[in-house]
């Protein structure tokens, strides 16, 4: 469990909910009506139950991962949760929000788990260190709200907007016989090898696999790839951030291609390679530099 | 017409509930609010669900506008006020009408179901018999189910989901209603009082004319119920007496207005009789009590000079008071020469044959004790009929009724005789009121029903003052003794004959009677007396505000409590099974002894491993735990399962684990 408190408050119709009973209650008091009194009794109690119900709709249910998804500065980035109900009772509409942001909802079915993705708005390169997620419920009766701080913390980077207008830096040299995946019609097929963490399912070899064999990846020769070397010092022209934009304009734009590229930062250097992987760790790079190491980021706070 | 498509349905659903909710809280006011009304509600609630279908365009805000002023203006019109329940209810319908052809919100749904509660509360205020009861339950189970609805919004929680939740949470707030109900103190007056609501005139009136009551002996409407405290007295004295009839035009008796005389002090004889009168609302204003009352019962009513009680306010309310009565009387005051001719009177120039009558009779009983007696004679012995369809009298009622028809009804006796008492010289007046009753014995009460309904004499005997006469018994005599329907199997209508005949529904009918008088006597009569009634009962005899909070503030916190811990502990995984639960004591047991299972160890290589270091647990522990993992992991299913389960938790209940090893050899060399 990585929250403590649940925090529980009537809605704006809970609050309509209760003046309804007020009038009744004061009118049943009145004129010594049991049946009408009865009736406000009963629907105070089932306001009560609905506050125990509430604060059950949310109460148990287990956060089993948080993944912050990265995202260029000024699209949003995604905080993709997996919320877990180890009770057999379905919860219903549990909203999860951070401040600001418009909350996305989920049902999670009893015993089930549910995934829920968080958009998070970003404006400038960098870390958002998000510590906390509010997870809210109205439901059942919509009477009351009750809701909780999940302590995650997670770290969302967002890489430099990919904007430039340079283009590619010429090509260094072309490996003849590199390894390749995928590949056109034209390349040569080399062989099988072990699945990697970032591989594209489309390489995979599913037919291998139906027939019983571990997960393995269909690698081709290709026959020419280009080799590019981005180096954040031969971009002199330009101040810092802009030179990190262009930095990533290339990064995403040699990855679309399918060439190898090699990163240079001060400080910082990234051997030839490509894949998701290696493209993600480009643009980290490039998203952090110059930055001091976690905590002193930009932080989302409660 | 195409049906909407499944998921047109859904996203239709909680728009539906709220106004089936809202539709079902107008219908159960629907005696209450005017056609108009009725048919706004259906017309506004018809436009919305076809705007939701895409049929019909949305009505424009300025329309709504319009209609709002235009239908407050008619309940205006319609009841010259907006205040008060009637009116109130008509405008809540209204307006919520209005607003249900605006609903597209959650915020618009919660206020429409809003005005639902209150609609359904607005019922409850002033009709709480108990057969509507099971409306209002289903009106309250429809109101959650929709909010709950309403409340998820989107394409809508189904029926089943929403409904089960709704019953369930209303089961579980039960008893916080009970708690309450029984002890938030009730104020003794209201603030300000609900209005007299109109109740069609039922039961007696101040008038009597040939056939009036025999009307009302075709209705078999409870009239009023008495509860005696001891002794009952016999049918034949049963006479509850109402208003006493005092004008004669020659066709129609007459309470009258205007005139009284003193009244006459009574010697009662006899034994006293205790009893409870529960009146059903007839808006009239009489009260009925066993002939003769002893004293108006109640500040309310009036004893007045013919020993008739009557109220200063109509009944509009079931009305109880307690009295005490003698079903005989003297009196040795002489009658008043106003109160005299008073009771002598009748109208010169009608029925002229019963003048002569009485002169005849008359002329050979000069007393008018013999009087009397020679009048009950003539009606002994003159072949008459008891009926109840008997011919129609012409103008002079008792002259055509003795010398003609010769057929009638209580009415006509009472009038007949009273008339030819008065004839003769003899001060006579007609009591109507009921005769007899039915008894529950299920209840434990007499039920006095319209067509209990009935009419007497009395005769006024110098000595012994007014003397009660019933003329219909001198004719019929088997009519005190057996209900009207033993006599006249056509008094009444077809379904109350059936329920008189068929022993079983009688008996059933009497049932449902029982259960509205207890619950018109403890629920919808509940009041601050009772709550220190039910303390007392509860051994508390303060009586005062604070043992009621007292036992409202610990039935709120217990119930809290209770309902925390019930409602929260179905959040969390679903609690191990018994056999689990027995496994787990087991295991710390065995940790308690000093040899803890590991968090990844099975049952059996916790056995072994028990063998290995602890051989002295080894006879009672390798059996449980293997046993425990046949039960868990092996064929055993089904109630072989849960019997052999229930032993195992015996056996793991009972062994006692020795907490340390018995001293081995090596111990014993070191201390040597």
């Amino acid at each position: 469990m990585h929250y403590r408190r649940i925090y529980i408050l009537p809605t704006r119709a809970g609050w309509g909910f209760a003046c309804l009973l007020f009038c009744m209650f004061v009118a049943g008091l009145n004129y010594s009506n049991s049946t009408a009194l009865f009736l406000t009794f009963w629907l105070v109690g089932f306001a009560l139950v609905g506050l125990h119900l509430c604060h059950r709709n949310l109460l148990g249910i287990a956060l089993q991962g948080a993944t912050a998804v990265p995202a260029f500065a000024g699209d949003a980035g995604r905080l993709e949760l997996t919320l877990e109900n180890p009770a057999p009772l379905m919860r219903l509409r549990i909203e999860a929000d951070l401040p600001g942001v418009a909350p996305s909802v989920t049902d999670i079915a009893a015993r089930g788990a549910a995934r829920l993705s968080v958009a998070v708005p970003t404006t400038v390169r960098g870390r958002i260190l998000i510590d906390g997620l509010r997870l809210t419920t109205a439901l059942p009766f919509g009477l009351f709200r009750a809701w909780t701080w999940v302590y995650l913390p997670v770290e969302l980077v967002v890489y430099p907007r990919a904007r430039g207008s340079l283009p590619l830096p010429t090509v260094a040299g072309v490996a003849r016989g590199a390894r390749m995946r995928g590949g056109s019609g034209g390349d040569e097929w080399l062989g099988l090898r072990a699945f990697r963490d970032g591989d594209s399912p489309r390489q995979v070899a599913w037919k291998a696999y139906a027939r019983g064999a571990p997960l393995l990846v269909k690698e081709y020769c290709a026959a020419a790839a280009p080799e590019r070397y981005f180096d954040f010092e031969r971009l002199p022209n330009l101040d810092t951030e802009r030179r990190l934009e262009q930095l990533a304009a290339w990064i995403v734009d040699a990855e679309n291609r399918g060439e190898r590229y090699a990163l240079t930062l001060p400080g910082a250097r990234l051997a030839l390679d490509r894949g998701t992987q290696h493209r993600h760790r480009c643009l980290r790079a490039l998203a952090l530099h110059g930055l001091a190491p976690a905590r002193h980021a930009t932080a989302v706070t409660r | 017409m195409p049906l909407p498509s499944h998921a047109e349905r859904d996203r239709l659903r909680p728009l539906l509930w709220a106004t089936a909710a809202f539709a079902a809280g107008a219908l159960l006011n629907v005696d209450r609010i005017p056609l108009w009304a009725t048919a706004v509600l259906i017309a506004c609630a018809a436009w919305r669900l076809s705007v939701a279908a895409h049929k019909l365009p949305a009505l424009p805000k300025f329309a709504q506008l319009i209609l709002t002023f235009v239908l407050v203006a008619c309940v205006v019109a319609t009841f010259h006020t907006l205040n008060g329940l009637p009116a109130g209810t008509v405008l809540l319908v209204v307006m919520g009408s209005i607003k249900l052809l605006e609903t597209s919100t959650r915020r618009d749904r919660f206020i429409v179901i809003g005005a639902a509660f209150f609609l359904l509360f607005a019922a409850c205020l002033d009709r709480q018999t108990l057969a509507r009861l099971p409306l209002y339950l289903g009106e309250a189970g429809l109101c959650c189910t929709a909010l709950i609805v309403s409340a998820y919004g989107g394409e809508g929680l189904s029926f089943r989901f929403a409904g089960k939740l709704a019953a369930r949470s209303l089961l579980l707030a039960l008893p916080l209603a009970i708690v309450f109900f029984l002890f938030f103190p009730r104020l003794p007056g209201g603030f300000w009082a609900l209005p007299a609501r109109d109740a069609a005139v039922t039961g007696l009136g101040d008038s009597m004319s040939p056939g009036s009551i025999s009307e009302l002996t075709a209705s078999y409407e409870p009239a009023f119920r008495v509860r005696f405290a001891g002794a009952i007295p016999p049918p034949q004295e049963r006479y509850w007496r109402g208003p006493v009839l005092h004008d004669f035009d020659g066709y129609t008796w007459r309470h009258g207005a205007g005139q009284a005389y003193q009244q006459a002090a009574l010697h009662y004889l006899g034994e006293p009789f205790r009893y409870s009168v529960t009146l059903v609302p007839s808006a009239n204003r009489w009260w009925f009590a066993l002939d003769t009352v002893v004293g108006s019962p109640d500040k309310r009513v009036f004893f007045s000079y013919d020993y008739d009680l009557v109220a200063r306010e109509p009944v509009t309310q079931p009305t109880t008071y307690d009295a005490l009565s003698y079903t005989h009387t003297e009196s040795s005051e002489p009658l008043s020469n106003a109160a005299r001719r008073m009771e002598s009177a009748l109208p010169p120039e009608r029925n002229p044959r019963t003048r002569e009558l009485a002169a005849r009779l008359r002329a050979q009983a000069p007393a008018d004790r013999d009087f009397v007696r020679a009048a009950i004679e003539f009606l002994r012995s003159g072949g008459f009929q008891y009926s109840l369809t008997p011919p129609k009298l012409d103008f002079d009622s008792v002259d055509d009724f003795l010398f003609r028809t010769r057929e009638g009804f209580c009415g006509h006796y009472a009038s007949a005789f009273v008339a030819l008492m008065r004839a003769g010289g003899v001060p006579a007046r007609v009591v109507t009121g009921y005769q007899g009753g039915e008894w529950n014995p299920i209840g434990g009460y007499f039920l006095i029903r319209q067509s209990d309904a009935h009419a007497w004499a009395e005769v006024w005997i110098d000595g012994r003052g007014w003397q009660r006469i019933d003329p219909t018994a001198i004719v019929a005599p088997e009519r005190l003794r057996r209900g009207i329907l033993d006599i006249l199997p056509d008094a009444v209508s077809g379904g109350a004959r059936l329920l008189y005949s068929t022993p079983f529904l009688a008996r059933l009918m009497q049932g449902w009677d029982a259960l509205n008088t207890a619950w018109n006597e403890r629920i919808v009569k509940f009041d601050v007396n009772t709550q220190f009634g039910i303390l007392e009962h509860l051994g508390v005899h303060s009586g005062d505000w604070t043992a009621l909070i007292a036992a409202l503030g610990t039935g709120l916190v217990g119930w809290l409590g209770w309902i925390a811990w019930h409602i929260g502990r179905s959040a969390g995984p679903r609690p191990a099974d018994r056999l689990a639960r027995a496994y787990a004591r087991l295991c710390r047991k065995l940790a308690h002894a000093g040899i803890a299972r590991d968090a990844d160890e099975g049952p059996l290589a916790y056995a072994a491993r028990i063998g290995r270091s602890r051989p002295d647990l080894m006879a009672r522990a390798q059996p449980l735990l293997a046993r425990y993992a046949q039960l868990r992991y092996g064929p055993v299913s089904g109630q072989v399962a849960a019997i052999a389960t229930a032993a195992f938790e015996r056996m793991v209940l009972r062994w006692h684990v020795a907490r340390r090893p018995p001293r081995v050899q090596s111990r014993q060399d070191k201390s040597v």
